[in-house]
């Protein structure tokens, strides 16, 4: 892939995907060295969009393998049109022998293309992105082997067919279970964490450009506390903060204050449970007193419990 | 696989000699020169070195992966630092925690020379404190026996570990050690010395048990199971450094520390971790359990195949193989006083496994065995539970006999067992009667599918104790004094066979 890592950096930023130097460097090895990227992270910290982004970067197909339990290779690889197959049967059986309808019928007339073969018999390069990897079961994760080290799958009636251009892999996995150590062998390994506070302020500039910079970096800050500070069932996502942020830019709301909260929480928390631990006294007392200390501070917010007066509604 | 920078070297040696020599070299002659010519400075020998400490942390790297990392360096900028842990990260850690390890073996092992130079100060002055402790203990000790009347002592041979323990006790016991040697002066009696070296040595042995086991409580175990020293200094520095601090992480920690050793205060953070991983572990098997009870499918390719001589009319229907029957779960858990706070976090584990998968028969024993299932089938919570087990047993905190456990279960409980179930005995295999044991542990392993031994004894210990070799001929042993390891163990042996 002739691409330098500065350039790689800045057509992501282009497309709107902010990454630290680590993330470019490691997506820049693994279309270097074209092996398959696995990226691994927390649901909602942008693994999926990488494989989006570099089809964009590359003006590249995106295919899209969605794994979950029990895919077997009919769903992922090939499957036969046994229709068709029937017909040619009903057709052929009285002019030919029973041994040549059989070979004709196993010509690639009748394969019908699931994701992985597409990606490997496409004349472009093409982005080959295997979704939630960690659902599969293991027989099927070992069944990737050949096609991640190698570039091939192998058909039992057809042979072994090799990738006319090598596409580029994007394993995604959440982790719920260790992958084998030979799949992750044969991968480039990334692991997303939630960002900072700066980078989901850039990422809400990129994705929310209508939200002030006060809101968005009271959004980003709020959502960091959350993470840091909360024992939530399901952490707010990247996708969940940038919700929160049009939510409150619909509400009028251009900072944050315990009424705009509590009427866009639904947004960023979807768990009664989640919410019902933020909005509750201390945790929101302790999230305002947050908010002062980030910028703005000669305008005090609404603190839960403090008797600071204030929301923030244009 | 081509791996340029390793080529490269070898290309350059190659040339070098050749062109040194001027003659063509042999294979061994070549081998030696690429030795000899790849010095400690070479980035080949410091990526295989900080492998090394990385295997050493429990980071399994393979020799493709370091290959992968040359392949890599070969494509970055190697000046720039960011650049180089990005190549070298990217290719050999391969899972959060890895990337975690990785960071910090990384920061350490790739350090300024003035760095290294003050560790290796450090580390030489703390050598040189623990010889002035030994020589100083020596010293007062064959201070004491200086005026023995009588005949002498041999002389009193204590090993560094004793006299260090020694130099660190409290001066009061220092004195009182001193006071039965004077007391012994006055009552000579034959062979001085011996009688001398055995009193101290056990007396400074049981010091250092109680030392150790005082820093372990108070600080929890400063190495985690899954770290081990390699024997080489530096290297050793960089792994102790890293286990001390990634694992006094909360998280980490509590995941990789030993179980024993896990303090009272952080019993919600535990319970909290140990809920979060068996409801994931839960959640996965119930998904395969809908899974499982799907209708066979017919196999339309086999059945296109075999019908072709019908003319395609499917008179013949081919059924994609039957899926393996689910397995049961029998879990059979030590609660004697050596194990019982690792049972507690054991249970609590199958605990909430048992609220998604009713396949699970849990017992628990010491000097006999109970059932202890109905107690979570109450669908109390797990303290309610456990409070109604400890109260209604009789089994916790006594001594153990495996054999009375075995011949009970066979007895009672023994239909219990088919060739599906999937056997988990958890214990530390301290137990009376090890050979009589064994013998009905072979009869319930000729009876279930498998049978699976969770040790509790760090695996470092195994060869020590002679009944455990006797044990792990009958069953698969696994190390599970940590959560980490219990974790691992519970998505090996109950997710896997559970598709």
């Amino acid at each position: 892939m002739n691409i330098s890592l500065n350039d790689l950096k800045k057509s992501m930023e282009r497309e709107g995907y902010i990454s630290e130097d680590d993330l470019a460097v490691t997506v820049y090895l693994a279309l270097t060295l074209q092996k398959p990227l696995l990226v691994e992270g927390a649901p909602g910290v942008g693994k999926t969009e990488i494989a989006k982004v570099l089809g964009r970067v590359f003006a590249a197909e995106v295919i899209r393998l969605q794994c979950y339990e029990g895919l077997d290779e009919n769903k992922a690889l090939y499957e036969w049109n046994y229709q068709k197959q029937l017909l040619k049967i009903q057709i052929m059986k009285d002019a030919c022998a029973r041994d040549d309808i059989e070979k004709d019928l196993f010509d690639e007339e009748y394969l019908l293309e699931r994701p992985l073969l597409k990606a490997i018999r496409t004349e472009k390069t093409v982005v080959l992105l295997i979704d939630e990897v960690d659902k599969v079961d293991e027989p099927f994760e070992a069944f990737l082997f050949e096609l991640l080290s190698d570039f091939q799958v192998s058909i039992p009636e057809l042979g072994t067919l090799s990738a006319r251009k090598i596409p580029i892999v994007v394993l995604t996995s959440n982790g719920d279970r260790d992958l084998s150590d030979g799949l992750k062998r044969r991968c480039v390994y990334l692991y997303i964490d939630y960002p900072d506070i700066d980078k989901e302020v850039r990422i809400l500039q990129t994705k929310v450009p209508e939200a002030g910079e006060r809101l968005r970096l009271e959004v980003a800050a709020a959502v960091n506390f959350i993470r840091a500070n909360l024992d939530l069932r399901k952490q707010p996502s990247i996708a969940e903060s940038i919700d929160w942020a049009r939510a409150l830019m619909a509400l009028d709301a251009d900072f944050l204050g315990v009424d705009s909260i509590s009427r866009t929480v639904n947004t960023l928390l979807k768990n009664r449970d989640d919410r019902m631990q933020l909005m509750s006294g201390n945790v929101l007392h302790d999230l305002m007193h947050r908010l002062n200390s980030v910028g703005w501070p000669e305008k005090e917010h609404d603190c839960a419990g403090c008797g600071h007066g204030h929301e923030g509604h244009k | 696989m081509t791996v340029p920078a390793v080529g490269t070297a070898m290309k350059v040696i190659n040339n070098k000699t050749r062109g040194v020599f001027n003659l063509e070299l042999d294979r061994m002659t070549g081998i030696v020169a690429e030795v000899e010519g790849t010095g400690i400075d070479s980035l080949e020998y410091n990526i295989t070195r900080f492998v090394q400490v990385l295997r050493h942390l429990g980071v399994r790297v393979s020799l493709a992966e370091t290959m992968d990392a040359m392949a890599a360096l070969a494509r970055v900028d190697l000046l720039s630092r960011g650049q180089f842990r990005g190549a070298l990260r990217a290719c050999l850690a391969k899972s959060s925690r890895e990337a975690g390890l990785f960071n910090q073996a990384f920061d350490l092992f790739f350090t300024t020379a003035e760095e290294k130079l003050k560790r290796q100060k450090l580390r030489k002055e703390m050598q040189e404190e623990r010889e002035r402790l030994i020589s100083g203990a020596q010293q007062e000790l064959n201070g004491v026996m200086e005026d023995w009347q009588g005949e002498l002592p041999e002389k009193i041979a204590l090993t560094d570990m004793q006299l260090e323990t020694y130099s660190l006790l409290p001066e009061e016991e220092k004195e009182r050690m001193k006071e039965i040697l004077e007391r012994m002066k006055a009552n000579p009696v034959n062979n001085p010395g011996e009688l001398i070296n055995r009193v101290l040595q056990s007396s400074l042995n049981y010091w250092r048990y109680y030392m150790m086991k005082n820093l372990k409580e108070k600080e929890g175990s400063r190495i985690p199971a899954e770290a081990e020293l390699t024997g080489d200094e530096e290297l050793d520095e960089v792994i102790q450094s890293v286990a001390a601090e990634f694992y006094h992480t909360p998280g980490d920690r509590i995941k990789h520390q030993d179980m024993e050793s896990l303090d009272d205060g952080d019993l919600p953070r535990i319970t909290a971790l140990i809920n979060h991983i068996s409801s994931q572990l839960a959640l996965g098997m119930s998904r395969r359990y809908k899974r499982s009870s799907r209708p066979v499918a017919v196999d339309i390719r086999r059945t296109v195949r075999r019908n072709i001589k019908y003319g395609g009319i499917p008179l013949e229907l081919k059924f994609r193989s039957r899926r393996k029957k689910r397995p049961g779960f029998l879990l059979i858990c030590d609660v004697s006083a050596s194990m019982a706070r690792y049972a507690r976090f054991v249970l609590q584990f199958m605990y909430g496994l048992s609220s998604a998968v009713k396949e699970i028969e849990s017992f628990i024993f010491s000097e006999n065995l109970e059932r202890i299932t109905p107690f979570f089938r109450l669908n109390d919570n797990f303290s309610g539970s456990m409070t109604e087990i400890v109260n209604s047993s009789r089994q916790w905190g006594k001594s153990t006999n495996l054999y009375q456990s075995l011949k009970t279960f066979k007895k009672l409980y023994g239909d219990t067992a088919s060739r599906e179930t999937i056997v988990f005995i958890v214990s530390d295999t301290k137990t009376v009667a090890p050979g009589e044991a064994a013998r009905l542990l072979g009869d319930l392993r000729r009876k279930c599918g498998e049978l699976i031994w969770l040790n509790t004894l760090p695996a470092i210990e195994w060869e020590k104790q002679p009944q455990i070799g006797v044990f792990r001929k009958i069953a698969d042993m696994y190390p599970c004094n940590t959560l980490s390891q219990l974790e691992k163990a519970v998505r090996r042996h109950v997710l896997g066979r559970y598709a």
